[in-house]
């Protein structure tokens, strides 16, 4: 039995594929690509496999990560090649490697977000809007848990890397809290935006939100793979 | 034009959006310079409903198998989502390629169901292609057309369809696009296509045809026009066993109904149950060998993944092989981890060596249909399953280890009385009896019979369509004989529905061309997905039949002679008038007719097979 972690990309139409729905996709994929992945044991065996961290419906990425299992002599290599062939072609898989890191490792994931302008926004007023945003003490948000809604302090936990204004709308590379204790998803930073903007700049006008996850770190700031 | 850069910003506002954007392993992506003609095939129901119908896969394989045609998928969006496509004004696009679908060559319904009518037009208006007929001018493309099993009687949605496929569409509608091709690259124009389409058998061009009534509303004549056939026959598979079945599916994302692999064992049914459509329009009864069956299946999981097979027919356990065919299922999905599921059981010939087979298949509970309470009842309706029969599966299924059973019925049956009404829990009663009675009955469980009761809707091509549905008010007693009836019995639970929706499929199931202007009315005053009952509003449909000046009783509760002209009396599936009105008049004698395999009742079928559905030269079995 090899354990393997591979790393592949969401892209396009696949960015709307709900976690659940990836779960089936991937094991029904095993399938039909014949790769013999193992299954766990009991009174109702099912493919084993596992996602260390979930990305949110609609975001893209390129380092989307998965471990599961050859349950024969199939090199990691040609399992990969074989999967390619039978998943779309905006979900596949990047690289196999044995696993490295444990699941809890996992402290930070990189972000890249842009924020369309919209209705003939100028960038620069969406840029100085944005600014103005997070130039705030705080910024408190309402964030669903397992226990309810508690209240957030995003501001605290997003690391701004860069804000960079673009021809039309403004783009933000964020590294937020993630794994599976914490997890802070930027959408609660852009939906913060979006509802301070009518009340502070009713001028400025955003359009969509275009996510992609750059990269899962560690704590010390190394890659998850 | 690709719809991509438009679809997108809506899709995060909107429910399950992996519905809205294609994608999924197994749909077909080709290259559009190289197609002749394109197929837009609709499903006038949402996503998940509409992914889980066989026969929208079976002719998306067929005609993606010819390297000139391509076909695509397209469903009714859900509420949310049209909301925004108007607002956008986003027109209906096809999942594959993502663009519209008012640049297809044809726009193809499936109709299941009466209820889905409004969607239809919903669609197309969504499409940006005019909803009536006449409308679309005289440039060829794109061409409406709707197959499927309510095109037995096409006439409440003759406005809006330039032609219907009657039959097995698998070369039908190969045979079409041929011709239009051929046509289009010609010059013809749309009714020069319609007319020459009208001569290829199962191909209904309504617009061909004249109707006159009757000063009491019945039909008076429907006469043909241009040359189209006075009398329009269906289309049969000759060799059902060799008719290529979809080796892959396109796997959904989203959950969807019924998510798994599906293998078509049988077409047709052999058992002539009075009240069934699907029994008279599937005629003649064909098999799949086990060989193929067990073929197909294994390359159909290989290609699409699926941890679950499902067969798929009329009546499962007619099949003349059902055990060898089992064997040969459970041996290769016990190995692969894959689950096999059986619907579509009968009570009468659900042996143990069936049942030990079902052992190894993980189920959640056992379904039959008894469909009646009273043995005279079921022998009215040709049910031919005896009390004995299914307490005998009951106790097979219970010694299993089956603790719950679901039992389905109807209310509203011809010739049916309060007893028979009152029988319904009698019976379930008598289940729940039985299993305690039983020794090795499951230790410490109690038992627990649902009884599911739907108001019967009599339909076009069966015995039962001279007969006028229950009304409303007789409808609404036997709910309450119902309800006094299953008081106080603990183990049972009894379920059934509001009869509105029921009475509006009678009417379009029965309904004529002028219902065509009720259905546009209805639509218009906002009636969408009928089917779901959180949007039904009859409210309104009653308004867009007075609006039309007609009126539901004439359709749904008007005894029809047997020698009035039907509306769909120039559809021809092959199945006797003079059958149906003998199989009629011994169902009021509560008179039962044999199953095919053991006698011919001469149903009229073999006049264009040629030959007997059976060989009665061997001792049958039953």
């Amino acid at each position: 039995m090899v354990p393997v972690r591979a790393t592949f990309e969401k892209r396009r139409r696949a960015k709307y594929i709900s976690h659940l729905d990836l779960m089936r996709c991937m094991q029904r994929a095993f399938r039909r690509a014949g790769v013999p992945i193992w299954f766990t044991e009991g009174f109702n065996p099912h493919a084993y496999l596992m996602f260390p961290l979930a990305l949110s419906l609609g975001y893209e990425s390129g380092c989307e990560c998965m471990d599961f299992r050859i349950d024969g002599d199939m090199p990691m290599e040609e399992a990969m090649e074989r999967l390619n062939r039978v998943l779309p072609p905006d979900l596949q898989l990047k690289s196999v490697a044995a696993p490295v890191r444990k699941h809890t490792d996992i402290a930070f994931a990189d972000y890249a977000v842009v924020l369309d302008c919209a209705d003939g926004t100028p960038a620069e007023a969406l840029r100085r809007a944005w600014d103005a945003f997070i130039a705030q003490p705080q910024i408190l948000v309402e964030k669903k848990t397992k226990r309810g809604t508690a209240e957030v302090d995003v501001k605290e936990k997003a690391q701004i890397m860069e804000t960079e204004t673009l021809e039309s709308g403004i783009r933000l590379q964020l590294r937020m809290p993630a794994g599976t204790s914490v997890n802070v998803n930027p959408g609660l930073l852009t939906d913060a935006f979006a509802v301070w903007l009518p009340a502070h700049e009713p001028d400025v006008r955003m359009g969509m939100m275009h996510a992609e996850r750059l990269a899962i770190l560690c704590e010390d700031g190394t890659p998850f793979v | 034009m690709n719809l991509f850069e438009k679809i997108e910003p809506l899709l995060l506002r909107v429910q399950k959006p992996a519905r809205y954007i294609g994608g999924e392993p197994g749909s077909i992506m080709k290259d559009k310079s190289q197609i002749k003609a394109r197929f837009a095939f609709c499903f006038p129901d949402r996503y998940d409903v509409g992914m889980s119908h066989l026969g929208m896969k079976v002719l998306y394989a067929v005609i993606n198998k010819r390297p000139e045609y391509w076909c695509e998928r397209v469903f009714a969006p859900d509420t949310d989502f049209e909301a925004l496509m108007r607002e956008q004004k986003l027109p209906l696009y096809a999942l594959e390629s993502l663009e519209p679908v008012r640049d297809f060559d044809f726009i193809g319904f499936t109709l299941q169901y009466e209820l889905c009518y409004t969607n239809i037009l919903n669609m197309l208006d969504l499409a940006g292609v005019p909803v009536m007929q006449r409308d679309r001018g005289e440039s060829i493309a794109p061409i409406v057309c709707a197959g499927g099993s309510c095109a037995c009687n096409p006439e409440p949605l003759a406005d809006f369809i330039d032609m219907f496929f009657i039959g097995e569409g698998e070369e039908l509608d190969l045979e079409v696009m041929d011709l239009y091709v051929k046509m289009r690259d010609a010059g013809a124009t749309r009714s020069e296509f319609l007319k020459a389409a009208a001569q290829i058998q199962g191909v209904y061009v309504p617009s061909l045809y004249d109707v006159s009534y009757n000063e009491d509303g019945t039909v008076k004549a429907v006469t043909p026009r241009d040359g189209a056939p006075a009398v329009v026959k269906k289309r049969i598979i000759e060799n059902f066993d060799a008719c290529p079945a979809p080796d892959s599916f396109v796997v959904p994302f989203s959950e969807i109904v019924h998510d798994r692999a599906v293998t078509e064992v049988l077409r047709g049914c052999l058992r002539g149950c009075r009240f069934c459509q699907a029994g008279f329009l599937y005629r003649p009864f064909r098999e799949k060998t086990p060989e193929t069956i067990c073929e197909h299946s294994k390359k159909l999981i290989d290609n699409t993944g699926y941890e679950e097979l499902s067969l798929c027919s009329l009546s499962t356990s007619d099949h003349s092989r059902i055990e060898e065919m089992m064997d040969g299922l459970l041996t290769f999905t016990e190995n692969e981890h894959i689950n096999l599921s059986l619907p579509s059981l009968r009570v009468d010939n659900f042996s143990t060596g069936l049942m030990n087979r079902l052992r190894r298949v993980r189920s959640s509970g056992l379904t039959f249909a008894p469909e009646a309470g009273t043995q005279r009842m079921r022998d009215v309706i040709n049910k031919n399953v005896t009390e004995e029969e299914l307490m005998r599966t009951c106790r097979i299924a219970f010694n299993a280890g089956q603790t719950s059973v679901k039992l389905y019925f109807m209310m509203g049956l011809p010739t049916e009385t309060d007893e028979d009404i009152r029988g319904i829990i009698e019976l379930a009663q008598r289940v729940v009896d039985m299993y305690y009675e039983m020794n090795q009955r499951p230790k410490g469980k109690p038992v627990q019979i649902s009884c599911s009761i739907a108001t019967f809707v009599p339909k076009p091509f069966t015995p039962f369509e001279f007969h006028p549905q229950d009304t409303r008010e007789m409808i609404a007693h036997k709910q309450k004989v119902l309800e006094e009836a299953v008081a106080g019995h603990k183990r049972i639970r009894a379920s059934w529905h509001f009869p509105d929706t029921s009475i509006l499929e009678a009417v379009l199931a029965k309904g004529d061309r002028r219902l065509c202007a009720v259905i546009y009315s209805a639509w218009k005053r906002g009636c969408i997905f009928d089917a779901w009952s959180e949007h039904f509003r009859y409210d309104l449909w009653l308004e867009a039949f007075a609006e039309a000046g007609l009126n539901v009783e004439f359709y749904a509760n008007r005894p029809r002679s047997y020698d009035e002209v039907f509306p769909w009396d120039h559809i021809d599936y092959y199945v006797d008038k003079a059958f149906l009105i003998r199989e009629n008049e011994k169902a009021k004698q509560a008179q039962t007719t044999k199953h095919c395999r053991l006698s011919c009742a001469g149903c009229g079928v073999t006049k264009v097979t040629g030959h007997p559905c059976f060989d009665y030269t061997q001792t049958s079995e039953s």
